[in-house]
């Protein structure tokens, strides 16, 4: 474990009845990288992610923040603390965009402070013209950089995003890449999981396979094509989020 | 015996004359009715999360145990709660038969389950992201929860109502619990019951009337709420 290790999870198992999903799995994040994890439809990624998201518990896992190893019970609350998991289809509660803003901010925060918050975010993910939109209507492609949004605002280390551009048109799905690559320029720990690793590759550090229940570092014969044709050294970031 | 609709003007005269025995009986029913609802409702509320939100053992056994309790006759309640708080009962040290106490935890019984199964139901219909997304976005169980209930309110509101009407209207076990004794235990239901069996139809009328306007009303404002939806706190 090197000394700016963020997360090392080990001997993860996790199965529904007899059926096993993960089995002794080992898993290290680095802190400022992107992880790209693929693997076929149910071979466990969104497992993985929600439980690394202490939203899932394990069968089993041993936990390391880089400092001290838990057990899950301990490290449940460490790895909620530190993560932030972002569904498939980004939940948006009750409200208008700048509502669902808000409850990334920790609390409490002086009103007017969260005001100007939530509008850098706004203006950071290109929502500024939807703040006072309801969330509840907004398009799939807006509710992902909502979420990312939220993220951004959580200030939380770790961002555990499951297919984070599926069923989004090319316009779309280019946005949230270029906000991905915003995060990751901005020192957040990205772990992507796709099965379509292809629009990931420009921003992905290293890419992991997870096959039958165990993560192995992916080695392509012939690697796929990258997809995202964005020019990736272009920032959407205007102002940098300061507390 | 005297047409429906003079026993109807009767009734209204009689409500408008602020007939203090009459304004007593309703002052009454919805004390008591209101204590058993705010009491029941928290508890209630939580047992139908941990319902909707946890797997353990048992759980289905209790979902169709509550959704029976929903079609327990009221007076089967009053008849086992007269037995628990009688003199010869286990709970007849406590001295509560044929008081106000005792008409609320009949009721309490009466409207805990329509809260639980109601409850739960709109719980279930919160998808499961909602709860995971508040957490991880750093809110704590309590303040995730709250997220849950405020967006599944309305289905809890009209859980409350359905709750409130059912104990606001019940006749068996406020009768058998609290012995229906003036300006004390009598309620609207009992009253209702009371009159009509002496014939005496206005004042049954004035007091259902009383009841209709209030189910009307707090339907009104459930409506009018779902209308426009309520504003983010």
């Amino acid at each position: 474990m090197t000394h700016d290790t963020l997360l090392q999870v080990n001997r993860i198992r996790k199965s529904y009845g007899k059926r096993v999903i993960l089995e002794d799995a080992d898993l290290e994040l680095q802190t400022g990288e992107c992880v790209l994890l693929t693997g076929d439809n149910g071979a466990g990624k969104t497992t993985l992610l929600r439980i690394l998201a202490g939203l899932e518990r394990p069968d089993r896992a041993m936990v390391n923040d880089g400092r001290h190893t838990h057990s899950w019970r301990q490290a449940r609350k460490e790895l909620l603390r530190l993560s932030v998991y972002l569904h498939q289809t980004a939940y948006m509660f009750d409200g208008s965009v700048s509502d669902n803003l808000a409850h990334a901010l920790p609390r409490p925060l002086q009103r007017d402070h969260s005001r100007r918050q939530i509008r850098l975010a706004l203006e950071w993910a290109g929502l500024d013209s939807l703040a006072k939109s309801p969330a509840k209507s907004l398009s799939g492609g807006e509710r992902q950089r909502a979420a990312l949004a939220r993220a951004w605002l959580s200030q939380a280390r770790l961002l555990l995003l499951d297919e984070p551009t599926t069923n989004m048109d090319y316009h779309a799905r280019q946005r949230t890449l270029e906000l991905l690559h915003a995060l990751k320029a901005e020192g957040h720990t990205l772990l992507l999981a796709s099965h379509d690793p292809g629009h990931f590759l420009p921003l992905a550090d290293r890419q992991l396979g997870l096959r039958a229940g165990r993560i192995q570092p992916l080695v392509w014969d012939t690697p796929p094509a990258a997809t995202a044709d964005i020019p990736f050294n272009v920032m959407p970031m205007r102002r940098k989020l300061t507390w | 015996m005297e047409s429906l609709s003079e026993a109807t003007r009767q009734a209204i005269v009689l409500l408008l004359s602020g007939n203090t025995e009459l304004w007593t009986i309703i002052g009454i029913s919805f004390r008591v009715s209101m204590t058993a609802i705010l009491i029941a409702t928290v508890p209630a509320l939580l047992t139908a999360f941990a319902l909707s939100h946890w797997r353990f053992p048992g759980r289905r056994l209790l979902i169709t145990l509550f959704s029976t309790f929903l079609s327990i006759p009221a007076v089967v309640v009053g008849l086992t709660f007269y037995i628990l708080l009688s003199r010869q009962g286990i709970l007849g040290d406590w001295k509560l038969l044929f008081t106000q106490t005792a008409m609320i935890i009949g009721q309490i019984a009466l409207c805990f389950p329509i809260l639980v199964v109601m409850g739960h139901t709109a719980l279930q219909s919160a998808e499961r992201s909602a709860w995971e997304t508040a957490r991880t976005l750093g809110a704590g169980s309590l303040r995730a929860l709250y997220m849950v209930i405020r967006e599944v309110r309305f289905g809890l509101l009209a859980a409350l109502l359905a709750g409130f009407g059912r104990i606001i209207a019940e006749v068996g076990a406020s009768m058998m619990l609290g012995g229906n004794i003036l300006n004390y235990t009598r309620n609207i239901p009992t009253a209702i019951a009371l009159e009509t069996s002496k014939g005496e139809f206005s004042q049954g009328i004035a007091l259902g009337l009383v009841l209709l306007i209030m189910a009307f009303s707090l339907n009104a404002v459930l409506h009018q709420l779902q209308g426009r939806g309520l504003p983010v706190p």
